[in-house]
């Protein structure tokens, strides 16, 4: 009896989501209240508008944003037909390289188009919408891909025998298959890039900014609080409104992180070269960048890596990178810790219950529209006054990246945790399991595709994350992301040197630590 | 005027799987092959409609080779052994595709289509998802889809495979009836012989010559 009454709280395990939904009310939901209804002058919810900064950032975000997109969905859905559809040479290889750049740290992968990149065009639209295509490739061929690639071969011979010519198998039976998932890419693509902010910071300058850094810059530039914050409120209110209006009329399709086998079918000429160029679009900013690194503007030289390893002092470079690894690295550990088993526990509350399904993946999917950078300036504004004066705490950093990472564990481990057929369950129990027993001996070793999956993206969404911590940080424990951006923002060559030396190190720590821990699920 | 296949080779890298075919379908008949699962009988299906190439041996069609002649222009329709409706269209609009497709006038187009779901008897559902179809009925619209656009040849693979006896017997007379309704000519493939025997009108065994040297090769 008693068994049985723990196996129906067990069932009930809707608690199981309690940790997770208070890691989101301290990190989000109450700074974001405080936000609104604190620091605004009432004067600046309209006057801001009017200051041409303001618009400018607004005019440019949008602008960008659209372009970005356009480029993005557009190529795309071309890589992501031929993956999902064709066995070619090097297809396992180049889906990795396709699908990782997703998880690289933003300031990082601004720097690499840097290196990249002729001078003139270091600070220009044309370099952010290329860094952009570059990041949000993979969330079309994480959308799109696994949609495609179930199509069943023998669905598009059939069009074909009623007399579907290839253009009309694409407009008639592709692309409305396809159609929700290119949607939710699209749109995923176009918050990303509107709230883009790492990229920007970088690879941004005078008339390039967008409202995220419009916002910062009011903050903690020019002290102008409240106009900050109308902005940010602004910015949410929108994106929100926008994600309503998508997830009401769209089924929200959730990421899947896995392009399967195709059956054989060969590339052609056009497509080749699609993927020679893509490819070099891949790695040629990374090839640059360990070129940059190791140059100055006439000559080979290793100044910066001395500058960056503390063997050469340089006037106006002040950090220890030592340090700042450490400090990465404690905080990827800890928000791992946190993110982890919050989200597989939040998950497992929430699967297998339809009802609560589309809304799940709608409450998934919402922190990655909300900018990090109103969820920065949020906290710095809720936790800086006594007696929570949590953010004199190194802690409350790795809590926000747990924060932000917490979408991507529970989306990698949905899956995972709604494919334990309930059956299996049962039968362990028939066998004499009780309900942990069960769980630690037939649940958790099926969970580990979602637990290794899950780890590898909060550790490099927190290795990267820029847009929160440059709000919350402080001189004694700064992240890498934050010293790369401080080195691109002082002049002179052997900062920036040093810089691209410090992008190098986190793209290549981070890409070994995702490659490691999750080497089969091509993340 | 009929559909002559002409010494048809087809082999998976090194494993030949047809060798030397030649086969006669009678314009307005329905001709049967039968053959034991495994032996090629679904390839060369997809060889006449075009869907892969052979190694040597052409297809021609009311006399005119087809060898140079996409799929979609061949005017050759098939029901596939698991139906292959479109999940994105309703009964109606899978019935639809084909003509869509021929750019049909909408008008005599409309009316094909609610012709061919009164004659497989699915008048009634033609608004419905096909995932709220049953078996059996997903087959009569998989069959009324590939008839819609009047094809010159239909093709049936394995037609009534994974239905239930009932089902299976009385589908396999509605299918013999609604051929013989629209002279179809038609070319059944499968692995059973009563079946064949209800619904076509000739027959063909097909122990393959590559079938016979493993038969053979095993005995």
């Amino acid at each position: 009896m008693v068994s049985h009454r723990l196996e129906m709280k067990i069932r009930n395990v809707r608690i199981f989501a309690i940790p997770a939904a208070m890691l989101v009310f301290v990190t989000a939901v109450i700074p974001l209240i405080v936000l609104a209804t604190s620091v605004i002058d009432r004067a600046d919810i309209f006057s801001i508008w009017t200051k041409s900064p303001v618009q400018r950032a607004l005019v440019f975000s949008l602008w960008q944003a659209l372009l970005s997109t356009v480029f993005t969905i557009f190529l795309g859905v071309i890589a992501t037909w031929y993956l999902s559809r064709y066995q070619f040479l090097g297809r396992r290889t180049f889906i990795a390289l396709v699908t990782v750049p997703f998880v690289l740290p933003t300031v990082a992968v601004g720097a690499a188009f840097i290196a990249v990149l002729p001078k003139s065009l270091h600070h220009s639209t044309l370099a952010i919408v290329l860094a952009h295509i570059f990041f949000n490739i993979s969330i079309v061929v994480r959308t799109v891909g696994p949609r495609w690639n179930s199509i069943d071969d023998q669905l598009i011979d059939s069009a074909r025998t009623l007399g579907a010519s290839p253009l009309q198998t694409w407009r008639h039976v592709i692309m409305p298959l396809g159609k929700n998932a290119v949607f939710s890419a699209t749109a995923l693509t176009f918050f990303m890039c509107f709230t883009s902010y790492g990229i920007i910071t970088i690879l941004g300058g005078p008339g390039l900014a967008t409202l995220d850094i419009e916002i910062y810059r009011r903050a903690v530039q020019l002290g102008d609080l409240s106009g900050a914050t109308v902005l940010a409120i602004a910015q949410m209110l929108l994106i929100a409104i926008a994600f309503l209006l998508w997830s009401r009329s769209r089924s929200t399709e959730l990421i899947a992180f896995r392009v399967q086998a195709v059956s054989h079918r060969r590339l052609s000429l056009a497509p080749k070269c699609f993927f020679l160029a893509l490819a070099a679009f891949f790695t040629m900013p990374l090839l640059a960048l360990v070129a940059a690194s190791m140059r100055t503007s006439h000559s080979w030289s290793l100044k910066g890596w001395k500058v960056f390893l503390g063997i050469q002092n340089q006037r106006g470079i002040d950090f220890n990178m030592w340090q700042a690894i450490q400090t990465s690295g404690k905080y990827a550990l800890i928000a791992s810790c946190i993110a982890l088993p919050t989200g597989i526990a939040a998950t497992y509350a929430l699967s297998n219950r339809r009802s609560s399904q589309s809304r799940l993946s709608a409450l998934v999917i919402l922190p990655l529209a909300i900018s990090p950078v109103v969820v920065g300036l949020a906290i710095l504004i809720t936790y800086d006054f006594q007696p929570f004066d949590f953010r004199s705490s190194w802690l409350l950093i790795p809590v926000v990246h747990a924060a932000i990472a917490l979408p991507f564990v529970m989306r990698s481990a949905l899956p995972v945790v709604d494919g334990i057929p309930n059956d299996l369950r049962s039968a362990a129990s028939t066998l004499g399991a009780g309900p942990w027993r069960r769980f630690f001996t037939v649940e958790l070793p099926l969970l580990k595709p979602a637990i290794s999956t899950g780890s590898a993206f909060s550790t490099a969404m927190s290795l990267g994350e820029f847009g929160a911590t440059s709000f919350l940080t402080r001189r004694e424990s700064r992240t890498i992301p934050i010293i790369i951006a401080s080195l691109f923002g002082k002049a002179g060559e052997i900062p920036r040197t040093t810089g691209m030396v410090a992008s190098l190190v986190l793209i290549v720590l981070t890409a070994m630590i995702v490659v490691t821990i999750d080497r089969k699920s091509h993340i | 005027m009929s559909l002559i296949i002409d010494n048809i080779s087809f082999s998976y890298g090194d494993r030949p799987i047809l060798s030397g075919l030649s086969l006669e379908v009678p314009t307005g008949t329905t001709t049967a092959v039968v053959a034991p699962s495994g032996s090629g009988k679904s390839t060369l299906l997809r060889i006449i409609a075009g869907l892969i190439a052979p190694s040597t041996g052409s297809i021609i069609l009311d006399g005119k080779d087809l060898s140079r002649v996409p799929t979609h222009l061949r005017s050759i329709g098939m029901v596939f052994q698991d139906n292959q409706l479109f999940p994105h269209l309703n009964v109606y609009d899978n019935v639809m595709f084909g003509l869509r497709m021929a750019k049909t006038e909408k008008t005599i187009a409309a009316k094909r289509c609610r012709d061919l779901l009164d004659l497989v008897g699915l008048s009634s559902v033609a608004k419905q998802s096909v995932a709220t179809l049953s078996g059996g009925e997903s087959k009569r619209v998989a069959l009324a889809r590939a008839l819609a656009p009047s094809p010159r040849l239909l093709l049936l693979d394995e037609p009534l495979t994974g239905l239930d006896s009932e089902l299976h017997d009385r589908l396999a007379h509605d299918l013999q009836r609604i051929l013989h309704a629209t002279s179809t000519t038609a070319l059944l493939v499968t692995h059973s012989l009563p079946e064949a025997e209800i619904i076509s009108d000739s027959l063909h065994r097909l122990p393959t010559a590559v079938d016979s040297v493993q038969d053979g090769e095993k005995k």
